[in-house]
């Protein structure tokens, strides 16, 4: 495969589950000369525990994502986010590895490997590498993935700590891309205060964006004191939206911001039912 | 009028629909679904851009591409463009200059230029790749509320933009407004949707030489304008023009009247000599099929210190694109004759203009004039807002009552006896609970919550009859076997007429529904076709005079051959009996044989066979009436609106078949919804279409529209079913009522919005603007 | 143009053999050469789900898919899902007693949907139901008639199975 890649460069595209490419060959918005269809690579399929967490290869249909066990165990956010992707006929063709070489800055896996820190598994016909999830999303649609380079699977680590974890989105119809989304998970320590704030966001920027400014007001409160409304406020300084048609730099800001909050207020009170648990 | 008719046995039941039994098992059989020997493929170049001169338009390399058969552009098909006109447009009239593909210059984003005819549909559009085409862009006329005033022209050949400006000032209003405790002013606007029936447009033409027949299939409503208009474009006669009807994909206004596409394959078939299938592809019908429901009405009311009604100054200006599909419509004046509506008003004095843009054309989108309803029914409600009064009481203090009817309306309409507004309103706000919502609406605003009501009570004019929309002819035939053809100049895309029309051919007839195959197209007498809430009124009459006349000639025959009174026997399911004799009768069968195989056993005189044809012409309209009441829940966070409930008051007289009746409510209703919270076919300020795709024009889903809830009020209009127009209606009244209802949920925020869609973005954003100011 | 391919792929359980170019479409090898014609194609940018197939029992997009990318595949269009020509399945039969279609376009493409999406989830909810069909587009019922007939089937359904 990577060798087909290889010989034919930006002549060549990699097919995976084809759910946002064909569309664009299909209204002749874009055309390659070959297409390399990954569909019956074995060895891109399939969950399997890693360390703690999870390795899920890049062909991994997002329906199987949805209903993994392991992937629900381990990186919850991932199975939360999974629903949100098209409809059940689309994740039955779509990947994971599909979705976020594609890096539509308003689709969902993307922003939950960003805020979960996830790796990226990278082949070529010169060897493998691995980029870390900060460093993979360049700009809009482009990715650390050279033309001439594969991504094989994507490496997922488990929290060792008691956590809580939400995910939500505001789009235009079910099943549509969001307008603006965020993946937060909280960890805490064994006093209850917040050791790790991951936030992820969709559709509020050119790439997946991390809200930083969320997190840092996170870190070291009681989990029973923090104010989701107020810190998810902070969002906003974190974002840099463009307006489509569907919403504008100022919606996308303003309603992203909140539902940062609602879903911090989510993940937070997952959080305490874990603690309380444990 | 028809001896031993029988009580209804069939009309008012939910009957199981003839159609779908082929529809659900995937053997229906659509436009694309034709296959000829030798048929090619057609695709069509259109502009990119909205405005621009063709400086450079050259096909050599497409045309020599491998499975090119041929390559037109304007110059090839224009001389034909004298007879383009659909039959609703009066040669007289104004109109855009017509053409099959643009020449010279191109007037929208969408706008045919070149034709690529192939051996399939990859290799056209192989070759519209190869087409080299240079442009020169002039500034595009794309705001139509600019439009009239613009120094740059949509068709240069008018010499201005504005295609109609029709004023009917009324001296009366202007002594109602003096006298008024409030004078209220307010302009609403739609905003740009599209039809979107699920198949897109298409044709398929096959002519035959030395016959001099043209042979099509099509996605069409209309057959008869279809064979009418087409064979006008070729130059043959309607004897040579073969129009086939098969299943068709909805249309919802879009395929009453052929497209220039359409016309240039039946063209194009007969130049080639080979069968042309054209099948329009998404991102076409988005930009270039046809447009809906731009314009605005800006409305002054004079409401007295009770809150009546007392007169009404009425501004409508509407877009009609660069092509408006079917000619330039003027449904802008209709709706200003409508604007009363079911209330008393007093005198309305209007204006109506249309104006012409770089933009798609306007075309018939189900309840084409409902601006009358948008317009007053959102009035109403600010009306109420305005003057302190709940906007159910205010609707009650005006709604015309029965004792109101006849009602002569200040516009110039008529209302018969037959309407019931009052009844409608009065089911609906019962059905949704209004005071307890308003009660549960106060206490959800204490938690901080917005809960909002609307409503729109209306008249739909359906079964409209006057030119060409007046009639429609049923040809019963009763078969040897005693089956039974009806053969009908409708164009069913949905409406279930096979069914519906069986149905009444069944009771009208005595035997059962599915006894009954309607034909429609070819082989059927003219009329109009399905749109226009039409078919129940004008086909289902004819259907039953069709019926009623065979009826009277199956019991003549019977009782002649069983030595009975006519007066005696009863016909029902296919069974001539004698009342009380059960086991005296015969069947339709023997009745048939007797009259088609051995018609010496007839009665003296009797003409052989068993068949009649029957024309009915409707009255000027027939008036349904309906309420819809919804209520919704805001986010304040998001903007985004839910609709909680939705419930829809209705009176379409006679009920043919319930379960048909609320199927054509709900998808109304749907699209209504649709064209408030999501729909929006937009432009940028160049007039690029932003929405070309199913990701950017967003159809409702089923996850995003509540439950419907219909009831039904039953007065029998005067036709002779006793039935009304009911197609329509539920696209009429869901936008006023869904817009209502937001804002009333905004209501606590000071604001009021006067334009669609209301979608988040524009939702927030109106909260802004409160909290800022 | 490029060369064309053989492609095998069974269809309502029968073979189907045929020839297309890398970028014949799934839908357009089971309408011209498998002629499937209840394949609808209403968007063909895969929103509006009229072309939905079965293809090894899971609900996809036949629009989004190469033919060559079926090969060897077991497809199962609207045409498979009726035992036998006077007999409906059961979602056919509640699309139709419960007029969950018009005009007939999207049907196909719901039908095939509610039989895979019940296959997952026998018993849903109202809500669910409606989530659950949102990937494929009406414009003539306003999904009244489709929830309630999505609801009757699994009803009947699940009595047939118990």
């Amino acid at each position: 495969m990577v060798g087909l890649l290889a010989e034919h460069g930006d002549d060549a595209k990699p097919l995976a589950g084809g759910q946002s490419l064909v569309p664009l060959l299909a209204m002749r918005l874009t055309r390659f000369e070959h297409i390399v269809d990954l569909n019956r690579v074995d060895e891109l399929f399939g969950v399997s525990p890693d360390n703690g967490g999870v390795r899920i290869g890049a062909m991994t249909r997002q329906a199987t994502v949805e209903t993994d066990t392991t992937v629900a165990e381990r990186v919850p956010l991932l199975h939360l986010a999974t629903p949100h992707i098209g409809h059940f006929q689309i994740r039955n063709r779509g990947t994971i590895g599909g979705s976020i070489a594609h890096a539509d800055p308003a689709s969902e896996y993307p922003a939950v490997m960003l805020a979960v820190d996830g790796v990226a598994e990278i082949a070529s016909a010169t060897g493998n590498r691995e980029v870390p999830a900060a460093q993979f999303f360049e700009s809009t649609f482009m990715t650390a993935v050279a033309p001439d380079e594969l991504l094989v699977a994507l490496r997922f680590s488990a929290w060792d700590q008691p956590a809580g974890f939400a995910f939500d989105e505001i789009a235009r119809r079910s099943g549509d891309f969001a307008l603006a989304g965020a993946a937060v998970g909280i960890g805490i320590d064994a006093e209850g205060r917040i050791n790790r704030a991951a936030v992820g966001m969709l559709g509020v920027g050119p790439i997946p964006l991390r809200a930083s400014s969320v997190e840092a007001a996170l870190m070291g409160l009681d989990v029973s004191d923090a104010d989701p409304a107020e810190i998810g406020r902070l969002a906003a300084d974190d974002m840099d939206p463009i307006g489509d048609v569907h919403a504008s730099v100022e919606y996308r800001r303003q309603a992203g911001s909140t539902l940062v909050g609602r879903v911090l207020a989510n993940a937070l009170a997952q959080v305490t039912t874990e603690a309380g648990n444990g | 009028m028809t001896q031993g008719a029988a009580a209804a046995r069939y009309v008012g039941q939910s009957v199981k629909r003839l159609e779908d039994p082929r529809l659900v098992t995937g053997h229906g059989r659509y436009v694309d679904d034709i296959v000829l020997p030798g048929m090619l493929h057609a695709a069509f170049g259109r502009s990119d851009l909205a405005r621009a001169t063709i400086t450079r338009l050259d096909t050599t390399e497409a045309e020599a591409l491998d499975g090119v058969h041929a390559v037109y552009t304007g110059a090839d098909l224009n001389s034909y463009n004298d007879s383009l006109r659909a039959s609703l447009h009066s040669p007289e009239s104004p109109a855009p200059p017509a053409n099959m593909l643009a020449e010279g210059d191109v007037r929208f984003v969408g706008d045919p230029y070149v034709m690529v005819v192939a051996e399939n549909r990859y290799i056209a559009e192989d070759a519209l790749d190869l087409v080299e085409v240079e442009f020169e862009p002039l500034e595009a006329v794309v705001d139509y509320e600019t439009a009239a005033d613009s120094e740059h022209h949509v068709h240069p050949e008018l010499g201005g933009n504005l295609a109609h400006d029709l004023p009917v000032p009324n001296p009366a209003t202007e002594e109602a407004f003096e006298n008024a405790a409030h004078t209220i002013t307010e302009t609403w606007h739609q905003h740009r949707q599209t039809n979107v029936p699920m198949e897109t447009r298409g044709i398929v033409a096959s002519w035959q030489p030395h016959a001099g027949v043209m042979e099509v299939w099509a996605s069409t409503q209309s057959p008869h304008e279809l064979q009418l208009v087409g064979a006008r474009v070729l130059g043959i006669g309607e004897h040579k023009m073969v129009v086939h009807f098969g299943d068709v994909g909805g249309g919802f206004g879009q395929k009453m009247f052929l497209g220039r596409e359409d016309m240039a394959v039946l063209v194009v078939a007969k130049l080639l000599g080979s069968p042309v299938k054209w099948i329009e592809d998404r991102r076409e019908n988005l930009l270039a099929s046809n447009h809906a429901r731009i314009e605005q009405m800006t409305v002054k009311m004079a409401v007295g210190e009770d809150g009546s009604f007392l007169a009404a100054d009425l501004d409508q200006l509407e877009d009609d694109g660069a092509y408006p599909l079917g000619g330039p419509a003027t449904p802008g004046a209709m709706a200003t004759m409508l604007y009363p509506g079911p209330y008393r008003m007093g005198p309305v004095s209007w204006r109506a203009r249309t104006v012409y843009t770089n933009t798609c054309g306007r075309g018939a989108y189900r309840g084409p004039w409902q601006m009358e309803s948008v317009a007053r029914e959102q009035m109403i409600d600010r009306v109420a807002r305005d003057i302190g009064m709940d906007p159910l009481e205010l609707r009650r203090r005006n709604v015309l009552k029965p004792e109101d009817l006849p009602y002569q309306v200040s516009t110039g309409l008529f209302f018969e006896t037959t309407i019931s507004p009052e009844q409608t309103l009065e089911q609906a706000a019962e059905m949704i609970g209004y005071d307890e919502f308003r009660a549960e609406q106060a206490a959800a605003r204490e938690q901080g919550r917005y809960l909002g009501l609307g409503m729109a009570l209306y008249i739909e004019p359906t079964s409209m009859g006057m030119g060409p929309l007046g009639t429609e002819s049923a040809m019963l035939r009763v078969e040897v076997d005693g089956h039974v053809n009806v053969f009908m100049g409708t164009g069913s895309h949905g409406q279930s007429l096979e069914t519906t029309i069986a149905q009444l051919v069944a009771d009208e007839l005595g035997v059962r529904p599915e006894d009954v195959t309607l034909h429609q197209g070819h082989g059927s007498g003219y009329g109009f076709g399905t749109g226009g809430s039409r078919s129940a009124v004008i086909a289902g009459s004819a259907a039953r005079a069709a019926a009623s006349g065979v009826r009277d000639k199956v019991v003549a025959i019977a009782a002649h051959l069983m030595e009975a009174s006519a007066d005696d026997l009863e016909v029902a399911d296919g069974v001539i009996s004698v009342k009380g004799t059960p086991a005296a009768s015969m069947t339709m069968a023997q009745v048939a044989a007797t009259a088609y195989q051995n018609s010496d056993a007839l009665p003296p005189g009797t003409e052989a066979g068993l068949e009649h044809t029957a024309r009915y012409k409707a009255p000027p309209s027939t008036h349904s009436n309906a309420c819809h009441i919804c209520t919704c829940e805001l986010d304040p966070g998001t903007g985004k609106v839910t609709l909680l409930r939705y419930v829809v008051s209705e009176d379409c007289g006679v009920l043919i078949n319930p379960m048909v009746v609320d199927g054509q409510i709900a998808g109304g209703v749907v699209q209504g919804i649709g064209g408030v919270l999501y729909e929006h076919a937009v432009y940028d300020e160049s007039g690029n279409p932003l929405a070309s795709t199913f990701l950017d024009y967003l159809v409702p889903t089923a996850a995003d529209v509540p439950e419907l809830e219909t009831g039904h009020v039953v007065v029998p209009s005067d036709t002779p079913g006793g039935h009304k127009g009911t197609g329509e209606g539920g696209a009429i009244g869901a936008p006023p009522a869904v817009f209502n209802a937001v804002a009333d949920a905004l209501a606590p925020f000071g604001v009021y919005p006067n334009r669609q869609p209301l979608d988040p973005n524009t939702v927030l954003s109106l909260i802004a603007s409160s909290s800022s100011s | 143009m490029a060369d064309q391919i053989p492609l095998s792929m069974t269809v309502n359980g029968q073979t189907r053999r045929g020839l297309g170019e890398p970028r014949l479409t799934l839908a357009d090898f089971l309408r011209e050469q498998a002629h499937c014609t209840g394949v609808h194609l209403g968007c063909e940018h895969g929103v509006c789900g009229s072309c939905t197939v079965l293809m090894d029992g899971e609900a996809v997009r036949s629009c989004l898919l190469f033919a060559v990318q079926a090969d060897g595949a077991d497809i199962t269009t609207v045409e498979g899902l009726a035992p036998d020509d006077e007999t409906l399945h059961p979602v056919q039969e509640a699309f139709r007693d419960c007029h969950g279609l018009q005009c007939g376009f999207c049907t196909p493409g719901f039908v095939v949907s509610v039989v895979a999406f019940l296959e997952a989830n026998p018993d849903p909810s109202d809500d669910e139901i409606r989530h659950g069909i949102s990937g494929n587009l009406c414009r003539c019922t306003g999904y009244q008639g489709i929830v309630a007939a999505t609801r009757q089937a699994a009803a009947v359904m699940k009595g047939n199975e118990s």
